[in-house]
């Protein structure tokens, strides 16, 4: 007998997650093939390139021995998770833009949006703050997850070099929300991409995941409480990049306040950047 | 016509159009089954949006597909499944009726297409003049159609509308009797422009007279502010501003003009005269402007200027002007009578030759020239200068000398006659670092090559003497600026410039001269005006022969340190170096860059230097001057460069030990006290008695001096010997501020200065001195300290990891390929259109064969039918039958069908 169409065609999925498909345990694998290729030459240049700067810089202190490094021993990883941020793409005009306050408050307020919720500088602010850390500068941060009002969810990699300006700010991530990801100049390394949903399957197993809010009730002095962290369990933050409310996440295992006052994105990362550089004594 | 037929059946054509549009719902609908059919509930279904974006609108959002399905399968009903049909067959039945292609139309709007065109055919020409039988055309009309009678109606009301239009036209042509009759014609062919005619003619009219005033208007105006100008003019004349800015004369023609326009004015104030008037102004002023012109045309050109000369020109100039010099001289020398009468002959000649006029008589000027020649002032001039400002500052601070001047300053008395002779050892310092000469020291220099103009026994060319005799020989019986000329002479006559073999002559002459600047140092009375005249000389011919110079200084440091070693092998002689060493030593520190790190000549110098102060042994108070001066001369030799000379410095601390009645047994730096015991320092600068004169060493008068002299044993010497110790030991402490190791070089001598401070019988103002300068060390020491970092671990500088840049577009559109290569992103582009065609059309092929797939089941779904029921009816048929037999009643049936 006939068969009818819609057996044949595809059944029509419910609202698909739009994300960059391509296989992560695939690139993941391809990456580390690639390091073991390239780190025998990279790593042989770099102990010539530290000899020679040895040489250059401190000729003078030939006898004074170099301290031991610990590049042996397992250090915790810092995980940044930025909830409910802003970042909308919209058709303004003829062109696409990202959804700023500043720019399209009329626009907004045609389309019976709030211009006060469209706050995609805080983003940039909280990225510049993680990546610009002396910590992420130590290669201590794995990764910076985004996840956007819409539920679009961002990995950005910690060796980024963001854009300090915001206009262009607002071109790469509208650039990486049509596009899916973004590769490195001269790269085929992608350096920002659009991810599956749920955040909590990028996170290590043996992490703790902590939230922040002004709204907890439990008050902390930032500096004592990364002290109590073990020295094996990678520490996950999630901060809000939004103007107003606060984050709802089912995920973090605890729910902290920093300040007696309500903190910027900004500034709360700044303090626990501050606070982790402290604790393993990152100048 | 047949264009107003046409037009007419295109107006009732839309009007069908709307009606058919209208009135499908109405009885319309029943004829259109498919449309008929219960609405297919998928077909109403819209397709939902997968991702809201603001401010986005697309058109694949927003359609049906189940509807879109349902049309595509119409669209196949109507091309496919007839294609298919067709396929079986061998002729085709095409229904070409008019009309029949047009799915719009219903049946009546075919027919009045029809009808009309058969109207067209009839109206044709051909048409025309075929004789009808009138029943034709009856019939046809009555024939046609029912709603013909309407269109004849219509037609009937047009025909006489236009006629009557065209017919009135006419009238109105007729009546003016304008046009011409072929005009009429062409009016005729365009009936429509007709009417509008009159009213064109006088659109026209009225814009020409518009016109002819407007012009009339602008002419008025441009006559208005003409006059306007004109009075301004007249007024601006008469106010005596203009007077200032042009030629009186010029003045004066314009205002008898403006006179007499004035009157004119007033006379007759129409615009003819102002007219004439501003003829008038129109003449007379271009004759101003054409006289500048004409003027500008008559001025000089610019003229290229004379380029500059090169130095090889200089010095062949140079040449000839001694030359011509030499030829006068001889005359002079032959006859001396004529001289006046030839001079100025051959005076004038060169002055027309060269831009700069030379008299016989003008020797100073050639010293100067020469001077100009040169770009680099002389040392001379500059110590020279230097010292009328030094004899000031000497008279302003005797008694207090000031105690930040960082160089010693041993002689400069003022109880010295000479002036010239008046030489302190800070010019030999400072001569090189200050390059700005005063003019007074350039006229100076010229007042004295004034003195040898008078004699004029010096022949003008000199060849380079080839021996040291042959240059005594020349140079006796010369005055000191005598000497100066002969050898400028001499390099101007031998200019290397000239001639390549002149490099020879020139190397052996600087030899000689060399030396006898060094015979010159060594004599006791020492001619230090000669001496000091001679450096500028020496100066700039090592710049002409560098690298001989160069060799020249080699071999005499070299000669000069065996002589050295030899004579230190004895410990009872005086192995400190001789004035002509000392000169020498001086002579080059001016000569070749000392700042340089490693100087072909420099470096053994200051080598030299150094081994002088470490290994002579300090005997006797003239030796103590000679190895202050010496410390003093690597001070300003190291100055710049920064270099280290540990030599000095321990030199300049045994003094300071010197000046101590007591050895004093501190056992911190026993290996520096090994030192001193080698050298086996005696308290020579003790202070036997209080003096408060401290005077300045003169250096020349203590080298002067025998070695026995009392005045090495006074107090006075003593005082001034240590003044200059402080003072270049202040010079060292600057220049060693930067090394790192500075308190461990100073301290020990900060903790000497004090105990020399400590010292009976010290002046006080050299007491206050060392005291300072303690402090400064200590104060200095204190700031090293305070920079000095503990030792540490070296630590691996810790590598931040490495940054990479995103790739972004400025002005991302998405779908955009942003390949430079503009090659490959076209090419990927059609590829990418090529592959979505194909998917479209495999797509489409697919659906069309489930269609026909279908189709064809439904055939054969059809045709298994109809076999079927054959099949049955022929079951039943037989059924019945055997059912008839087997009850026998054959027979009775087939009586029964009949």
């Amino acid at each position: 007998m006939v068969r009818p169409f819609a057996v044949k065609e595809r059944k029509r999925k419910k609202r698909a997650e739009k994300y960059d498909r391509e296989e992560y345990e695939e690139e993941q694998q391809m990456e580390v093939a690639k390091k073991a290729m390239i780190e025998k030459p990279n790593s042989h240049n770099e102990v010539e390139a530290a000899a020679e700067t040895e040489e250059i810089t401190t000729p003078e202190l030939d006898g004074i021995p170099i301290a031991p490094s610990d590049l042996k021993t397992y250090k915790p990883k810092v995980i940044f998770v930025l909830e409910r941020a802003s970042l909308e793409v919209a058709k303004v005009g003829k062109t696409y833009q990202l959804l700023n306050s500043d720019d399209h408050a009329n626009f907004l307020r045609k389309n019976n949006k709030n211009p006060a919720d469209y706050r995609p500088d805080i983003v940039h602010q909280a990225l510049l703050f993680i990546l610009d850390s002396p910590l992420n500068k130590a290669g201590r941060l794995h990764a910076v997850y985004v996840r956007t009002d819409k539920g679009v969810l961002l990995e950005v990699k910690p060796h980024v070099r963001l854009p300090r300006t915001f206009k262009r700010f607002a071109g790469i991530m509208l650039q990486l929300l049509q596009q899916l990801s973004i590769s490195a100049v001269g790269k085929r390394e992608k350096l920002l991409r659009v991810i599956k949903n749920p955040v909590t399957q990028y996170l290590p197993v043996n992490s703790r995941k902590i939230g922040f809010s002004h709204s907890s009730k439990k008050l902390v002095n930032m500096h004592d409480y990364v002290a109590t962290a073990g020295s094996d369990v990678d520490l996950v933050f999630v901060v809000g990049a939004m103007a107003h409310g606060k984050i709802e996440t089912d995920y973090t295992d605890d729910y902290i306040s920093i300040s007696d006052y309500p903190l910027s994105a900004a500034y709360c990362i700044t303090r626990i950047c501050n606070a982790l550089e402290g604790k393993w004594n990152i100048l | 016509m047949a264009k107003t037929s046409n037009r007419s059946s295109s107006d009732s054509n839309k009007q069908k159009k709307n009606n058919t549009k209208q009135n499908r719902s109405g009885p319309d609908a029943v004829a259109m089954k498919v449309k008929a059919t219960k609405a297919n509930p998928f077909e109403t279904i819209w397709s939902r949006r997968k991702f809201d974006i603001l401010g986005k609108k697309r058109k694949g959002e927003e359609r049906r597909i189940g509807q879109a399905r349902s049309k595509s399968i119409e669209k196949r009903k109507k091309t496919l499944l007839k294609e298919y049909e067709q396929s079986g067959k061998s002729s085709v039945f095409v229904d070409n009726r008019i009309g029949e292609q047009n799915d719009e139309l219903d049946e009546f709007g075919k027919a009045i297409i029809r009808s009309q065109r058969e109207l067209q055919l009839k109206l044709n020409k051909k048409v025309k003049y075929n004789l009808s039988d009138g029943e034709e055309e009856g019939e046809d009309f009555s024939d046609g159609l029912g709603a013909f009678p309407e269109k004849d109606d219509f037609e009937d009301e047009m025909l006489p509308d236009d006629e009557d239009e065209e017919s009135a036209s006419l009238k109105q042509i007729n009546a003016r009797n304008v046009q011409s009759p072929r005009d009429i014609g062409l009016m005729e062919a365009e009936e429509n422009k007709h009417k509008s005619k009159k009213e064109v003619m006088e659109e026209i009219i009225s814009k020409s007279k518009f016109f002819k005033a407007q012009k009339a208007k602008d002419k008025e105006e441009n006559e208005h502010f003409m006059e306007e100008l004109d009075k301004k003019f007249t007024s601006l004349v008469q106010s005596d501003v203009l007077l200032s800015l042009t030629d009186p004369s010029k003045m004066n023609a314009l205002k008898a003009l403006v006179n007499k326009s004035i009157p004119n004015e007033i006379s007759n104030k129409g615009s003819s005269s102002s007219n004439r008037r501003t003829e008038n102004f129109e003449q007379e002023k271009p004759d101003y402007y054409d006289k500048l012109v004409k003027e500008m045309a008559l001025e000089m050109r610019a003229r290229p200027s004379d380029r500059t000369k090169t130095p090889e020109e200089i010095a062949q100039e140079e040449r000839e002007r001694l030359e011509q010099l030499e030829v006068e001289r001889q005359k002079r020398m032959v006859a001396d009578d004529y001289y006046s009468d030839e001079d100025n002959e051959v005076s004038e000649k060169p002055s027309t030759q060269k831009p700069r006029s030379l008299s016989g008589d003008d020797l100073g000027d050639s010293f100067s020239l020469d001077e100009d020649a040169k770009t680099k002032k002389g040392w001379v001039d500059e110590v020279l200068g230097r010292k009328d400002v030094e004899d000031f500052v000497n008279e302003d601070g005797d008694s207090s000398e000031n105690s930040e001047s960082e160089d010693v300053v041993v002689g400069s008395d003022e109880e010295l006659d000479e002036h010239e002779k008046n030489l302190s050892l800070k010019d030999w310092e400072q001569s090189e670092t200050i390059k700005g000469g005063d003019d007074s020291s350039k006229a100076r220099i010229k007042a004295d090559s004034e003195q040898p103009s008078k004699q004029l026994d010096l022949p003008y060319l000199i060849e380079a003497p080839k021996t040291m005799e042959e240059l005594c020989a020349l140079l006796v019986n010369c005055s000191n600026s005598d000497i100066i000329v002969v050898i400028n002479r001499i390099r101007g006559s031998n200019a290397i410039k000239l001639a390549a073999e002149n490099r020879k002559k020139m190397q052996v002459f600087y030899g000689i001269l060399l030396q006898y600047f060094a015979v010159l140092a060594n004599k006791k009375p020492l001619n230090f005006e000669l001496l000091n005249m001679l450096v500028k000389p020496l100066i700039e011919m090592s710049m002409e022969l560098p690298y001989f110079a160069a060799i020249c200084a080699r071999q005499r440091i070299l000669r000069t340190r065996t002589q050295f070693v030899e004579t230190i092998k004895n410990p009872e002689n005086s192995s400190w170096p001789s004035s002509k060493t000392l000169f020498l030593l001086r002579l080059w520190s001016l000569k070749f860059p000392s700042s340089d790190f490693r100087h072909a000549v420099m470096t053994p110098a200051i080598l030299l230097m150094c081994e002088y102060l470490m290994r002579c042994s300090i005997l006797s108070g003239r030796e103590i001057a000679i190895g202050s001066f010496l410390c003093s001369m690597l001070l300003s030799v190291t100055r710049q460069s920064r270099k280290f000379c540990p030599e000095a410095i321990i030199f300049l601390r045994s003094l300071l030990m010197a000046a101590t009645d007591s050895y004093s047994t501190s056992h911190q730096d026993s290996q520096f006290y090994h030192l001193m015991e080698l050298r086996a320092v005696r308290p020579l600068l003790c202070f036997a008695d209080t003096t408060n004169e401290i005077k300045p060493l003169n250096f020349l008068m203590v080298i002067d001096l025998p070695e026995d002299s009392s005045f090495f044993s006074s107090d006075n010497f003593r005082a001034s010997v240590l003044l200059a110790i402080i003072e270049t030991l202040g010079g060292y402490i600057n220049i060693y501020d930067g090394l790192s190791s500075f308190p461990e070089i100073f301290l020990p001598i900060s903790r000497l200065l004090l105990e020399v401070a400590q010292q009976k019988n010290m002046p006080n103002l050299l007491h206050d001195k060392l005291k300072d300068m303690s402090e400064l060390i200590n104060s200095k020491v204190d700031e090293h300290h305070t920079l000095r970092r503990p030792l540490q671990m070296r630590k691996q500088k810790p590598v931040p990891i490495k940054l990479l840049n995103p790739k972004f577009e400025e002005n991302f559109v998405k779908g955009r390929d942003y390949d430079p290569d503009r090659e490959r992103a076209e090419m990927r582009k059609l590829k990418k259109q090529m592959k979505r065609e194909a998917k479209g059309a495999a797509r489409e092929l697919r659906k069309d064969n489930y269609f026909l797939f279908e189709v064809k089941e439904k055939d054969k779904a059809l045709l298994e039918e109809e076999r079927a029921a054959k099949y049955g009816k022929a079951k039943a048929f037989l059924q019945e039958q055997e059912n008839a037999f087997k009850s026998g009643q054959l027979g009775k049936g087939r009586k029964r069908r009949r």
